[in-house]
């Protein structure tokens, strides 16, 4: 089972992705802004976190930053969730060490297998 | 009938009794009414609510929000109009699974779980549901119908087909086999449900301190209107609190009428 942290300040995405990989047997902890996410990304100690690039005050791409600086954070792999149309942003944003980005509106159905792949290629490149 | 409005959608509810407050939530062939002679039952200690889901029964048709999470949401909204923070919760198959979304969600707010004819993975759920117009399903479903199945046809014929349809859609990749119970969790199956298959015992990983499951051997996918005093003398132990790995089904007993 992964841990998953979701951090978006759009509450109904929010509990759309958190409902989805619960239900999908994945353990998930949820932030509504980037400074709540990057305590709970040191409380809850996720596999994986999902990270909306455009959030206020904090974006996602601050919130990635802060979390590569952090010792107890840098080594969870991030993806970024954001818009289509955005893509040129989200390759930008890629280069502050995130591993991938799902662009919303997303598939409930197709979200859970995306996550679980991410987490299996994430492990493996973590393992010698 | 009661209602209240839920951003600007009405929702049809009903309720009955005095006590702790439990609320039921109905599934995909009909409406809270197959919930009314528990509620009747159960209504003797407890506070008891039950309410349609948006696109079914006498609630608003929004179809828009008829995935499940919308469903989590609704039973949110419904428990913030009516003043409840903490409730037991029992749902039969999609309500099952609402029930337990919200437990997950809120974990606070949640007594207890009880959960009936619920999907534990995505393929448990029979594919008749989205085929076939949900009065079809629903006649084949009892070997012997309930004295007001008129009654619960009726409710069923109005449901919205896309209600059932895209609820359903929203549940792929479900797995609730390894899932941690949000709350003391009780979850009750007809061994012969074909609509809702119910889980392999063997293939549940919960911890048995907080989970259980019992099946009932000659029981179909409505267990509360086919052994109803069975069904409800064990649903009153549950939620009284008692041991879960002492509840059984019980032979029949009958509330004393004047």
């Amino acid at each position: 089972m992964g841990k998953i942290l979701v951090v978006e300040d759009d509450r109904d995405i929010r509990e759309l992705i958190a409902f989805t990989l619960r239900f999908a047997g994945l353990e998930v902890e949820t932030a509504s802004s980037g400074m709540e996410g990057l305590e709970k990304a040191r409380t809850f100690q996720p596999d994986l976190i999902l990270l909306d690039v455009r959030m206020p005050k904090m974006t996602g791409f601050e919130v990635c930053e802060r979390l590569k600086q952090d010792g107890q954070t840098a080594h969870i792999p991030v993806v970024f969730l954001s818009a289509r149309g955005q893509e040129a942003e989200i390759r930008e944003g890629m280069s502050l060490g995130a591993v991938d980005y799902i662009l919303k509106p997303f598939s409930p159905d197709e979200l859970p297998g995306r996550v679980r792949d991410i987490l299996k290629r994430s492990k493996g490149a973590k393992s010698p | 009938m009661s209602a209240v409005v839920i951003d600007g959608h009405l929702v049809h509810y009903e309720t009955l009794g005095r006590g702790r407050p439990v609320v039921f939530l109905h599934g995909w062939l009909g409406s809270w009414r197959y919930w009314m002679e528990t509620m009747d039952e159960m209504s003797i200690h407890y506070r008891t609510y039950a309410f349609d889901f948006w696109g079914f029964g006498d609630s608003a048709k929004v179809a828009e929000r008829y995935t499940v999470p919308h469903l989590v949401q609704q039973l949110e909204a419904f428990l913030d109009a009516l003043g409840i923070w903490k409730c037991d919760l029992v749902g039969h198959a999609l309500g099952g699974l609402v029930a337990l979304g919200f437990g997950l969600r809120w974990p606070q707010r949640v007594g207890q779980v009880a959960t009936v004819s619920l999907p534990f993975t995505e393929d448990a759920i029979t594919p008749r549901l989205t085929k076939v117009n949900p009065t079809g399903v629903l006649d084949k479903v009892f070997r012997q119908r309930p004295l007001d199945y008129a009654a619960l046809r009726a409710e069923a014929e109005r449901a919205d087909v896309q209600a059932i349809g895209r609820s359903i859609a929203s549940l792929k990749g479900l797995d609730l086999r390894g899932q941690k119970p949000p709350a003391r969790w009780l979850a009750i199956h007809g061994e012969k449900d074909d609509i809702v298959r119910p889980p392999e015992p063997g293939s549940l990983r919960q911890d048995a301190s907080r989970f259980r499951l019992i099946l009932f051997d000659q029981g179909r996918h409505f267990p509360m209107l086919e052994e109803t005093s069975k069904f409800n003398r064990l649903l009153k132990d549950f939620l009284a609190g008692d041991d879960l790995a002492s509840l059984q089904i019980k032979e029949e007993w009958r509330r004393r009428t004047h």
